[in-house]
């Protein structure tokens, strides 16, 4: 087999060949201003993985839309949350949308956990070039599912802009609000009642509403929940069976509910 | 030089004749368009027969192992290369095949010096309608037939095909259901296997069922479902005998 032959499975191998690649990075003398996202944040709940964002992108002091989706269903196991710049998270997301289907339909098997998490630390690599510039910078939060467990255990991985990645034990937050975000989930975990890591699905998605609400009070950047205007969060939970929406209905009657 | 095209027609019809036997006996391949979704059907070794290929595309087959790899690899690469660099919407069966598959097919089988593809295909797409179904029937020589729904047939003989598909058509009209529908290709399945007829003389719905039972004992059913309406942008599901209730 020659050298060139692209890997088999690897679709940014199959781009390449056929001179498609993602995206180019190029040194650049200024950086424009930058729309970013924040905050999003994943813990474990009694039920599997909680992750959430809130629906605010922002360049410098102006709200670019209150609309964006930054925890995006990678696959039928696996979740993506972006903080950062989304021009350039939108396309790690849609490349490994598409490589992870690639894989599973080519080789006739699912990519495993580790490869999964990999795949994201190579595309934050990729672009070490944007990141050292200051632009185009990506903290990503990615979920999948741990097969060497049985029944399958939902895991939440960490990566810092440069493409390390780290697993998260209880939670984790990135973007402007995350500080917010840790510090109660931190307080949460230690003396509350449920810990997090006890809540059933209701109890979860109104403590991440919550957790949104008081992170924007504190950052301008994160656009927080606003049940008046029907603003709510993008809320997705990774089960051992795969990934589900919270849609903004079921968001609106949890958030409702009494203790 | 006056014999050389006499020569080249005689090659591609040997090549024909050399095709035809070598898919003599290969097991069958069928395709149905359902109320909720199309249903794949095919009897091998697991993961042989019936495959998915993309978001709303799937494609089931016969012919040498190797070869349906070769074809199923090239339109998988081809429909991801595709979505990825236009949008999954812009993936179109049509285009796959009329501007991919298909001259490559027939470049091979016309190409005397290079090796035929053994392979006899179906592929279908989902619609967001039954009328917007397409099923096409790819041959290894590259000729291809468009459908909007209905039923499909892959086997190795072009008469006991068309009869199975127009007695097929027939069984199937007004049914909906996954259970009967799949019980219906698979007793088209053994008749065309045990070279029964499908006009006069068909064998009775309980010899069918029996036999289809009896022929697939220590055999694979794949089955593949490509739902019409589904949360994900990934239709396509596998499903066992047992799954549907057989």
């Amino acid at each position: 087999m020659s050298s060139e032959a692209p890997m088999a499975g690897d679709f940014l191998s199959l781009l390449a060949g056929r001179k498609l690649p993602p995206w180019r990075a190029e040194p650049s003398a200024s950086a424009p201003v930058q729309t970013q996202a924040t905050t999003v944040f994943a813990f474990h709940f009694g039920e599997g993985v909680l992750m959430a964002g809130d629906r605010r992108a922002t360049a410098g002091n102006v709200i670019v839309t209150d609309r964006v989706d930054k925890v995006i269903e990678i696959d039928a196991t696996s979740l993506l949350a972006i903080a950062g710049v989304p021009a350039t998270a939108f396309e790690m997301a849609r490349v490994l949308q598409t490589s992870f289907e690639y894989y599973r339909r080519s080789q006739l098997q699912p990519l495993s956990l580790p490869a999964k998490v990999r795949a994201l630390a190579r595309l934050l690599r990729e672009n070490l070039p944007m990141t050292m510039q200051g632009i185009g910078v990506v903290a990503p939060l990615f979920a999948g599912l741990d097969h060497s467990f049985s029944p399958p255990k939902p895991q939440i991985y960490f990566y810092d802009p440069l493409g390390a990645q780290f697993q998260a034990v209880d939670y984790v937050a990135s973007g402007s609000g995350s500080g917010t975000i840790r510090s109660i989930l931190s307080f949460q975990e230690q003396y509350g009642n449920p810990r997090p890591s006890q809540m059933n699905l209701a109890q979860a998605v109104k403590f991440a509403l919550r957790l949104l609400m008081v992170a924007s009070e504190f950052d301008s950047a994160t656009g927080g929940v606003n049940p008046a205007t029907e603003t709510y969060a993008t809320i997705r939970v990774l089960r051992s069976t795969g990934v589900e929406a919270v849609t903004d209905e079921q968001q609106s009657k949890f958030l409702n509910l009494k203790p | 030089m006056t014999e050389e095209p006499y020569r080249w027609l005689e090659a591609v019809a040997n090549r024909r004749e050399y095709v035809r036997d070598q898919l003599k006996g290969g097991s069958p391949a069928l395709a149905a368009s359902l109320s909720d979704g199309i249903l794949l059907l095919g009897v091998g070794g697991g993961q042989s027969k019936v495959f998915e290929l993309f978001d709303r595309h799937a494609l089931a087959g016969l012919g040498h192992p190797a070869d349906i790899e070769k074809i199923r690899q090239a339109a998988i690469d081809a429909a991801h290369t595709e979505a990825f660099t236009r949008a999954p919407e812009d993936v179109s069966l049509r285009r796959l095949v009329g501007f991919g598959l298909s001259p490559q097919l027939k470049t091979n089988f016309e190409q005397i010096f290079t090796a035929p593809f053994l392979v006899e295909l179906l592929l279908v797409e989902i619609g967001a309608e039954v009328e917007k179904d397409l099923l096409l029937r790819l041959h290894f020589d590259g000729a291809f037939q468009f459908q909007s729904g209905g039923v499909m047939v892959a086997a190795s003989l072009p008469e006991p095909e068309t009869a199975a598909k127009e007695w097929l058509a027939r069984a199937l009209a007004q049914k909906t259901g996954r259970r009967e529908a799949v019980d219906l290709l698979l007793q088209a399945w053994w008749c065309l296997t045990e070279n029964k007829p499908f006009g006069e003389g068909i064998p009775g719905e309980a010899d069918r069922q029996a036999g289809w039972r009896a022929a697939t004992q220590g055999r694979v059913v794949e089955i593949g479902w490509l739902a019409r309406k589904s949360p994900r942008p990934a239709r396509y599901e596998t499903l066992t005998l047992a799954q549907i209730g057989l």
